[in-house]
Formats: structure tokens, C-alpha cells, sequence
């Protein structure tokens, strides 16, 4: 006879394998008919006696123990039918319900491991994201040293080209300065000629000839003046 | 005229930007603009001065040979390019550098190799409804309640709770 033990086909660290994880729990238990007698006992009884066997074992069995008086029905079986019926009704009423909140709880103590755990592979990426986008900044190295090279370069060249052109400045201030200097001279000279040609020719004015010449302006004026009147 | 001048790279700066860490931002602006100051001087020189005109100086100036002597030691005159002493010492840093970055990156791939290991554990463990506790406390070693240290129950601190 091959009694099909519950959980038999869950092998219990005997194998080789026995490290390994262990295959995942069944998510229900056995079938069971009025909560007491397994399903695979319907199912051993089904090919000798067919459906009805096993509920015929069951009343003649109950019957004997009534009649035989094995078990014998006072006080207490009425208190066991009560409790038992009000056992049953809070059972069936409320059973689902508080499957469902004990479900809920494991559900949340599951979630929060979860979280842990996706969070801690999203920071892990991240990490390796930055690593190499640190390693990529870092190729760009060159970029400095090729600027501080450009630097030095561009300070010196503007170094030379200051040179030549302050040689250059310096060079053209002097020859200015000499032709600036010559200029100077000769205009001097001019004027000095200039204030002394005039001032011989005042000098050499005599008081006769300015009389001379005061008269003869009047006479010019007086002349002008008839003229003038004539064309006003 | 051949060892006269550097050449002068074009350096892409945007690339550059990309490339600085934050918290070197200031840094590197201050690079920029150093940079953008000389090669604003340097574009305001030209790049040789004008030649100067002997002929008109020579018919202007009365005294005989100046102009003459003048012209002669201009051309005789060499202007002596300025020394560059920095540049080997860039070389020297830019050696440096390629050595310290060569430990960065080495430092850097055995971070990413450790990261990668976490990783793979993490993904390959067994979902938690498939655990034990004593699965959970091996995937999660800071799960494990210390018997030793506090014996007695809740096996924690009571600030843990």
C-alpha cells in the first residue's frame, strides 16, 4: 500500500543537492474534506467503492460508536456541537478576512526587503555610472595642458611682439623728435625775421610821414562818406 | 623664424567644460578667461610693427649721417625672443598627471569590478517569499540578530525596535 505522505516529494537535505536553495514552499496545503479527512483518502477508496464508499465507512462507523455505546452521548457532546457550530460560523464569516490582514502584513514585511534591495541595485548602478563618467572626465586631461602650453606660447609671443614694437616707437619718437626739433628752428627764425623786419619798418615811420598819411586817410574818409551818402 | 613660435592649438572648450567635475568649475573659468585675456592681447598686437620710412627721413632730417647711422643699426638690431622656461615644467606635470590618472583609473575599474559583484549577488538572489531566515540573514548579513552581544530578547537595542 503506497500512502502518498503529504510533502513527501519534498526532498529534506539528503541529496547531493542538499545546498542548494531549497525548491519553494507548495502555496496551499493538502485538500481536505470537512476540514478533517484528506482528499487522498476519497481517492484511495474510489476504485473498490466508488463515490459513496468512503461517506458509507463514515456513517456505519459513527453509527457503531453510537449504538455500541464506545462513545456515548451526555451533556458534553451537546456543549462540543455548540462550541463546535459557533466555531464554524466565526470560521466561514470572518476566515477570509483575516487570511486577507495576515496576507497584508507578510506582504509588507516582503515590500520593505524589496525596497531595500532595489534600492541598494539602483544605487550600485548609479555608482558604476559615475565611475565611468569620472573615468571619461579624467581622458580629458590633455585639454589642460594643451591650454597651459597655448598660454605660455601666447604670453610669449605677445612678449616678442611688445618688443618690436616698443624698438619700433622708440625709433620713430627720436627721428620725430629730431624733425619735430628742425621745424621748431626754422619757424622761430621766421617769426624772430618777421618781428624784426616789422619793427624796422615802424621805426623807420618818421612823424612826417605819419601826418602825411593821417591826412591823407581823412581826405580818403571824407571822400567815402560823400560817395556813401550818394547811394543811401 | 622656425623655433620663434609655439604653435598656438585650437582648443575646444565647450568639450573642455563638459569634461570639468563640478568642483572645479571655478578653476576652470579661471583658466578660460586667462586664456581668452592673452589671446585678446595677443590679437591686438600686430604681428610685425610698420616699417619705418628711411626715405622720408632722410630728406627731412638736416643732419648728415644720422638717418644713415639710425637706419643702419635698426636692421642690425635683434630682438631677442623671450625664454620659455615653463614649458618643461608643464611637460613634467602633464607626465605626472598621465601617472596619477593611470592609478585613478586603475583604483577606479577595481571599484566598478566590486560594484559589479555586489551586483550580480543582489540579482541573483532568491525572491523573499522563496526565503528562510537564515536565507535572509546569509543574502543580508546586517539582518543577523547578535545573540552573543545582547542575549537576551529582542536581541537588539531596544532604540533598534
Amino acid at each position: 500500500i503506497t500512502c502518498s505522505v503529504l510533502h513527501a516529494t519534498r526532498p529534506l537535505h539528503t541529496s547531493k543537492q542538499h545546498l542548494a536553495p531549497l525548491p519553494p514552499l507548495p502555496e496551499k496545503g493538502g485538500e481536505v474534506r470537512y476540514g478533517l479527512i484528506p482528499e487522498e483518502f476519497f481517492q484511495f477508496l474510489y476504485p473498490k467503492t466508488g463515490v459513496t464508499g468512503p461517506y458509507m465507512l463514515g456513517t456505519g462507523l459513527i453509527l457503531y460508536f453510537l449504538s455500541k455505546e464506545i462513545y456515548v452521548v451526555n451533556h458534553e457532546t451537546v456543549a462540543a456541537a455548540c462550541i463546535l457550530a459557533v466555531i464554524i460560523y466565526g470560521v466561514k464569516k470572518f476566515g477570509p478576512d483575516v487570511a486577507a490582514f495576515a496576507d497584508k502584513l507578510n506582504e509588507e514585511k516582503i515590500a520593505k526587503a524589496q525596497a531595500v534591495k532595489n534600492e541598494s541595485i539602483e544605487g550600485l548602478e548609479a555608482a558604476i555610472e559615475q565611475e565611468k563618467k569620472e573615468q571619461w572626465r579624467v581622458e580629458g586631461r590633455s585639454y589642460l595642458f594643451d591650454a597651459k602650453r597655448n598660454n605660455v606660447a601666447m604670453l610669449l609671443e605677445a612678449n616678442y611682439r611688445e618688443r618690436l614694437l616698443t624698438v619700433y616707437n622708440e625709433v620713430k619718437k627720436r627721428l620725430d623728435y629730431q624733425v619735430a626739433m628742425q621745424n621748431l628752428k626754422r619757424q622761430k627764425e621766421q617769426d624772430h625775421m618777421i618781428q624784426w623786419v616789422e619793427k624796422s619798418v615802424i621805426q623807420s615811420i618818421t612823424p612826417q610821414q605819419q601826418k602825411e598819411s593821417i591826412t591823407k586817410c581823412i581826405l580818403d574818409l571824407k571822400a567815402l562818406s560823400k560817395s556813401a551818402q550818394a547811394t543811401a | 623664424m622656425a623655433g620663434r613660435r609655439a604653435a598656438i592649438k585650437a582648443i575646444d572648450w565647450a568639450a573642455f567644460a563638459e569634461r570639468v567635475p563640478p568642483n572645479q568649475k571655478a578653476m576652470f573659468n579661471a583658466l578660460k578667461t586667462r586664456s581668452d585675456a592673452l589671446s585678446a592681447r595677443l590679437a591686438a598686437l600686430p604681428e610685425k610693427p610698420p616699417a619705418i620710412d628711411w626715405a622720408y627721413y632722410k630728406t627731412a632730417v638736416a643732419k648728415a649721417g644720422m638717418v644713415d647711422e639710425f637706419q643702419k643699426k635698426f636692421s642690425a638690431l635683434k630682438i631677442p625672443e623671450p625664454v620659455d622656461t615653463q614649458t618643461s615644467k608643464i611637460n613634467a606635470q602633464e607626465q605626472e598627471a598621465a601617472k596619477s590618472t593611470a592609478e585613478y583609473v586603475q583604483a577606479s575599474k577595481a571599484r566598478i569590478a566590486q560594484y559589479e559583484q555586489e551586483l550580480q549577488k543582489l540579482r541573483s538572489m532568491i525572491p523573499f517569499e522563496q526565503m528562510t531566515l537564515e536565507d535572509l540573514h546569509e543574502a543580508f548579513p546586517e539582518t543577523r540578530l547578535d545573540k552573543e552581544k545582547y542575549p537576551y530578547w529582542p536581541h537588539k537595542p531596544i532604540a533598534d525596535l
